[in-house]
């Protein structure tokens, strides 16, 4: 049963074979590991919330290794042991006591470390810190690993405070290299191999070049702490770097290199009215949901009555409001139509032309499609090289672009592509760029010596989804965003609109790429109850499993059919542990967090761990036999009431219908 | 690798005391040696949990001047003013004369401190003095080698739900050292490992479980700064030895609890609900109003004082604080001997250091110092005070008056063995906090995919448990841990079978990501069917301010 310490299973896909002599896998292969100290946001003790401003105290969170950067660090060690004579180097950006996180890192695999402290770095955004990290790659390349250019920068696909996924690409964006993102398993022979989830599907890349950047998702058992390791650790020695000693210019780092600002945090609660309607009948429960559910899906909308009026003022920024692109097969994929929807609404408030950006092999009738859902223009910029997806490929054409035109907004869909391009384009174009939006919006902004009118609001989640941040770009000709699908609706169709297209065709070589794709295989849509529309989970009073199943999926089928939308059964915590679902179906701080646009909870009480998975759906229905359950401070809707008798009458009421 | 010289099990305020006088010893006597000290939770403190009011002078000796600048001591320690105890009923609070309450329980010249927060300080300056302090490993059980131990062995990592290695699978390391102390607290697994291999006490150890909740105020509080009231009576029925506790830490803050001796005789007293009881006392609830609980937490203290002291040395190794059980009941104390009893155990190994010799005639000179420093002499005066009140409130208290004079020494049983048949708490429920709730503000977590920690040695003997004492572990359990679940055909998986009915079958079904640490199951099963191992490092419950 004792396996040696850090022996790792057979590399995954191909069977072990022997490294060609001469070859790749003969030769070391360095990995800079960046890891970032968060606080936990898993486990945040009652009194840091401020409630009354609906802010958390950061302080009083522990801070621990983010835990990404922890499948980073296992993902490296991975590589180092089929490269012998590599060596790893952890990096990481912060104030002194950051010297922790190296600790915590030598501790679970050796290697050497890097903290990179200055107060000049305070304040700095996804743009500021990663010019700041490429600075510090620079050095370690030079003075650690002997000016080799054979490393592997790793590191966690995003940091639980910020959530971004900004920083990585942008590294790899200064640096010049290429970024493989989402990274789930890796092959060391003959070569290293990463798979990932791109936008085509599950692809095996191979790195043409090093040096080269790969972000990894939660894919590996993390390694853990040694306590002799440890001890070792915190005798060894850590580099402490300076701004000027890694070459950082002034400008470019801390509050002064920022292109974005934090101007208001706020509780997620607020969005959402308290009180809990108690309804009786299962009829009108239905009728009530129905009613909420068509409504739904506008979150991102302003609320009635609240349109931006200039009122004839000199708006701070000026140009077109943009929308990225993306194809999906011969057509458009609908989150591009639900952002062109919002860029419409935007520049009318500015009296602004909106333009489509569609990266293709040939526009074909994709552009009428284009115009009839809102935009004034069409910039087709046509491209062997466009026709799929490659970061470095698109990034040229569409920043090239945003130069020679300087829109002042620029909206991509937060999906693999838009992840991996956005922040590489907004890097190109010095832009600030803010990630998964939840909300956008034109308005004022006056405080200081800044008095800004007509700017994007820019709200979205952090912390963890604990808090919500609003924020707006600085210093920048464009104001980017991304958004993620299903926020906004799709505009109706107006074939009657007119507009122009300007075709283009972008200076791509095939020699720029840097990663070759060894084989995509489609992703089948897996059973997640994260993409679901609506989920309908079950809790510990439901009794049984029998129970469970007889009541559950055929009241998620009906909701789904009546409501339209994709339906998944759900449960807490304890119905897992009771057996009456599996570990994949689990809601809550240590199973899944769940945004659906409808959550129905079936016999559960509303434990904190639970509500922390649930908080963010649009509609929160409970039925719960005690009155006094905690849930029904969450919900919408409830009913008091027997399961047994209400869940087959509603599915009952929703057949008729 | 630099060998260790002295690994210390538990950063609680016996092992930093520890921690501490080993450090300034060695730095005065000119020695290069190394003091270690592990623990299982996650960080300082983060697994203590007292009252506390405590008495400061053993802390004013070990590091002097810890009054004299601000810091997070001084930040936290509330001088004792008012000191009061009163006797409840259902419904009427009785204030006790000062002169009725014996000396000894006089908080006089007392402060009332979180002992997270003492433990969080105590940790600051022994880093500063070079103690290697780690946290998030936990110690297995001992290495013993031809009688003498050796040094500990880590928890296994890396484990799946079904005890299988996964990839990242760490076999628990071997800490090896020259000498070692053993300071994990009350019933800890080591120093339970300590009695068993080298002797335990004349009695049994016995055990009472604090439970505690932490309520803030925006402004001032009713209950008033610089006070410490403790209640005897309700809701502790006369046979039941407990009482409970209200302290002012700060200007805005007030810790609350109960405590309760184990060896109740109720299958079904859960100790959470009596919490509610109590906080919903005319007179509490008074205290308390305009107040929110922030945090809460429970914990076991060991009784059984002077008679159940075991062996306190062995070759390479001797323990203190709660794990050894120095707790003066009648006093209602132990930090200040768990500060005490770790400052003798490292003088003890200063001295026998040049010698180079730990065996155990080197250390045996321990006993002499905790007799000479009055702590021997202080639980000896209350020997048979906790077994006073076997009889109950009324018959102990006249006879913990004179229990020290008594010529003979009063026997303690297991608390397992007190649960009797068909004895049901009864009662209304209190409402108040539900204890979902109440789990959630102890910060507990641990890996949901680790194979338990806890586990129930032979199903079988549940179903008599159920029949005879309503599945008591059901009910004791502060966090939850344990539950009933009848299967298929049934009624619902309730928490606790009610009291009087006889199900047809079922089993305990458990929840061990609730666990507090607190240790009640381990003392409390009746069929001692209960085995609690330390789970992986980092776990457990998050006491900031407990």
């Amino acid at each position: 049963m004792s396996a040696p310490r850090g022996k790792s299973p057979a590399p995954v896909g191909k069977p072990a074979r022997p490294a060609r002599s001469g070859s790749r896998a003969a030769r070391p292969l360095h990995c800079i590991v960046l890891v970032k100290q968060v606080p936990d946001v898993s486990n945040i003790p009652e009194d840091a919330w401020d409630r009354e401003k609906g802010t958390l105290k950061r302080a009083m969170l522990d801070s621990i290794l983010n835990p990404l950067d922890l499948q980073a660090l296992t993902f490296a060690r991975r590589i180092t042991e089929a490269h012998p004579g590599s060596r790893t180097i952890y990096l990481t950006m912060g104030p002194p006591q950051a010297r922790e996180t190296l600790v915590d890192c030598l501790s679970r695999a050796p290697g050497e470390a890097v903290l990179l402290t200055d107060r000049a770095f305070a304040g700095a955004d996804t743009v500021a810190t990663s010019y700041s990290l490429a600075c510090a790659i620079r050095r370690i390349e030079k003075e650690l690993l002997g000016r080799s250019r054979d490393y592997v920068i790793v590191t966690g696909m995003q940091s639980v405070d910020g959530d971004t996924a900004q920083v990585p690409p942008q590294i790899a964006e200064e640096l010049g290299i290429e970024h493989i993102a989402y990274a789930q398993a890796l092959e060391t022979q003959p070569e290293l191999a990463i798979r990932r989830i791109g936008p085509q599907g599950a692809e095996v890349v191979r790195p043409l070049r090093y040096p080269v950047l790969t972000t990894v998702t939660a894919c590996m058992d993390p390694l853990y702490r040694s306590f002799h390791q440890a001890r070792e650790a915190r005798s060894g020695p850590i580099h402490e770097w300076s701004a000027e000693s890694v070459g950082a210019s002034p400008q470019r780092i801390g509050l002064a290199g920022s292109r974005t600002q934090v101007y208001r945090i706020f509780s997620p609660s607020e969005e959402r009215s308290k009180a809990c309607e108690f309804v009786h009948e299962p009829a009108e429960l239905i009728d009530r949901i129905q009613a909420r559910y068509k409504a739904a899906g506008g979150r991102a909308r302003a609320a009635e009555g609240e349109v931006y009026d200039l009122a004839g003022r000199k708006p701070s920024y000026k140009g077109e409001f943009w929308v990225l692109v993306e194809r999906e097969g011969d057509g458009i994929r609908s989150v591009s139509l639900e952002l062109l929807g919002k860029a419409r609404e935007l520049a009318d408030c500015l009296g602004e032309k909106v333009g489509a950006v569609l990266p293709c092999g040939e526009a074909g009738t994709l552009a009428k499609d284009l115009i009839a859902c809102g935009a004034d223009t069409v910039y087709a910029m046509e491209h062997p090289l466009l026709c799929e997806f490659l970061p470095i490929p698109f990034k040229k054409a569409v920043s090239e672009l945003v130069r020679k035109h300087r829109p002042q907004v620029m909206l991509f869909g937060a999906t693999p592509l838009g992840r991996e391009l956005a922040p590489r384009i907004a890097y190109a174009c010095d832009s600030g760029l803010t990630a998964d939006c939840t909300k956008l919006e034109i308005g004022d902004y006056a405080k200081g010596d800044l008095d800004l009118v007509g700017i994007l609001k820019q709200t979205r989640p952090a912390l963890g989804g604990n808090i919500m941040a609003t924020i707006l770009t600085r210093d920048s000709a464009t104001q980017m965003a991304t958004v993620r699908p299903g926020v906004l609706r799709v505009p109706p169709r107006d074939p009657s609109r007119t507009g122009r297209v300007i075709r283009s065709k972008p200076d791509l070589a095939a020699r720029e790429l840097g990663v070759r794709t060894v084989s995509v295989e489609a992703l089948e849509k897996k059973a997640s109850i994260r993409d679901a529309d609506i989920v309908v989970s079950g809790g510990h009073g439901l009794r049984s499993r029998a129970l469970f199943e007889r009541l559950l999926r055929p009241l998620a089928d009906e909701l789904g059919r009546v409501l339209g939308g994709d339906a998944k059964v759900g449960a807490s915590r304890i119905a897992v542990e009771d057996g009456f679902a599996t570990h994949d179906r689990q809601v809550g701080q240590t199973g899944q967090t769940v945004q659906p646009r409808l959550y129905v909870a079936l016999g559960i009480s509303g434990a904190v761990q639970h509500i922390s998975g649930m908080a963010g759906s649009e509609i929160i229905v409970a039925i719960n036999k005690d009155p006094r359950a905690r849930i029904f401070n969450y919900a919408d809707y409830g009913m008091v009431g027997d399961i047994e008798l209400i869940a087959p009458a509603l599915i009952h009421e929703l057949e008729k219908r | 690798m630099k060998p260790i010289d002295v690994l210390i099990v538990g950063a609680g305020p016996a092992g930093l005391a520890a921690a501490i006088r080993l450090r300034d010893r060695f730095d005065q006597d000119g020695r290069d040696a190394s003091v270690v000290v592990i623990d299982k939770a996650f960080g300082p403190g983060y697994h203590n949990l007292s009252g506390a009011a405590f008495e400061p002078a053993a802390l004013d000796e070990l590091l002097p001047g810890w009054r004299e600048e601000r810091n997070l001591l001084t930040d936290h320690v509330t001088p004792v003013k008012r000191d009061e105890m009163y006797f409840l009923t259902g419904r009427w609070a009785l204030k006790l004369p000062h002169f009725v309450v014996p000396r000894r329980m006089h908080h006089t010249g007392d402060v009332t401190i979180p002992l997270s927060r003492l433990v969080q300080y105590m940790a600051q300056q022994a880093e500063k003095k070079g103690v290697e302090l780690y946290y998030g490993y936990s110690a297995r059980s001992l290495i013993v080698e031809r009688g003498v131990v050796r040094g500990v062995k880590l928890a296994d990592a890396g484990l799946d739900k079904d005890g299988r290695p996964k990839p990242n699978y760490m076999p628990g390391e071997e800490i090896r050292a020259r000498v070692t102390i053993l300071a994990d607290g009350t019933r800890g697994v080591l120093s339970t490992q300590f009695r068993e291999l080298f002797g335990a006490g004349r009695n049994p150890q016995v055990y009472s479980v604090g439970i505690k909740a932490v309520v803030n105020f925006p402004d001032e509080n009713p209950f008033g700064n610089n006070r410490v009231v403790h209640t005897l009576g309700y809701p502790a029925p006369n046979s039941v030895f407990g009482g409970g506790f209200m302290y002012s830490m700060g200007e805005k803050t007030v810790a609350v609890g109960f405590i309760l001796g184990l060896d109740w005789k109720y299958g079904d007293l859960n100790p959470q609900r009596e919490l509610e009881r109590y906080r919903a006392h005319p007179f509490v609830r008074r205290q308390l109003k305009g107040g929110t609980v922030l945090a809460t937490g429970a914990k076991t203290i060991p009784e059984g004082g002077y008679l159940s002291l075991g062996r306190l040395t062995a070759p390479g190794a001797l323990i203190a604080g709660d794990g050894a059980g120095f707790v003066n009941i009648e006093k209602i104390k132990g930090i200040h001997y768990a500060i005490q009893s770790g400052v003798c155990a490292a003088d003890t190994i200063a001295d026998a250091f040049p010698a180079g010799d730990f065996r155990h005639d080197a250390l045996s000179s321990y006993s002499q110092r905790l007799t000479e420093l009055g702590l021997m002499r202080e639980l000896k005066h209350a020997r048979n005070y906790r077994q006073s009140f076997r009889w109950g409130l009324i018959a102990g208290m006249p006879l913990s008056l004179i229990q020290s004079h008594l010529p003979v020494a009063l026997a303690t049983h297991p608390d397992r063995l007190t649960t009797r048949r068909g004895a049901h708490r009864g009662g209304r429920d209190a409402g108040g906090m539900d204890q979902t709730t109440y789990i959630s503000l102890t910060g507990t977590s641990h890996r949901e995919d680790e194979p338990s920690h806890v586990s129930i040695l032979d199903a079988s003997q549940c179903l008599e448990c159920a029949d005879r004492f309503a599945a008591s572990c059901t009910h004791f359990c502060p966090g939850q841990v344990y539950r009933w679940s009848e299967g298929e055909d049934g009624a619902d998986g309730s928490v606790g079978v009610p009291s009087g009915d006889a199900p047809r079958g079922g089993e305990i079904v458990l929840s061990p990501s609730n666990c507090l640490h607190c240790m009640t199951c381990a003392v409390k099963c009746p069929y001692d069917n209960i085995r609690w191992i330390p789970p992986e490092g980092g776990e457990g419950p998050r006491y900031k301010a407990m």
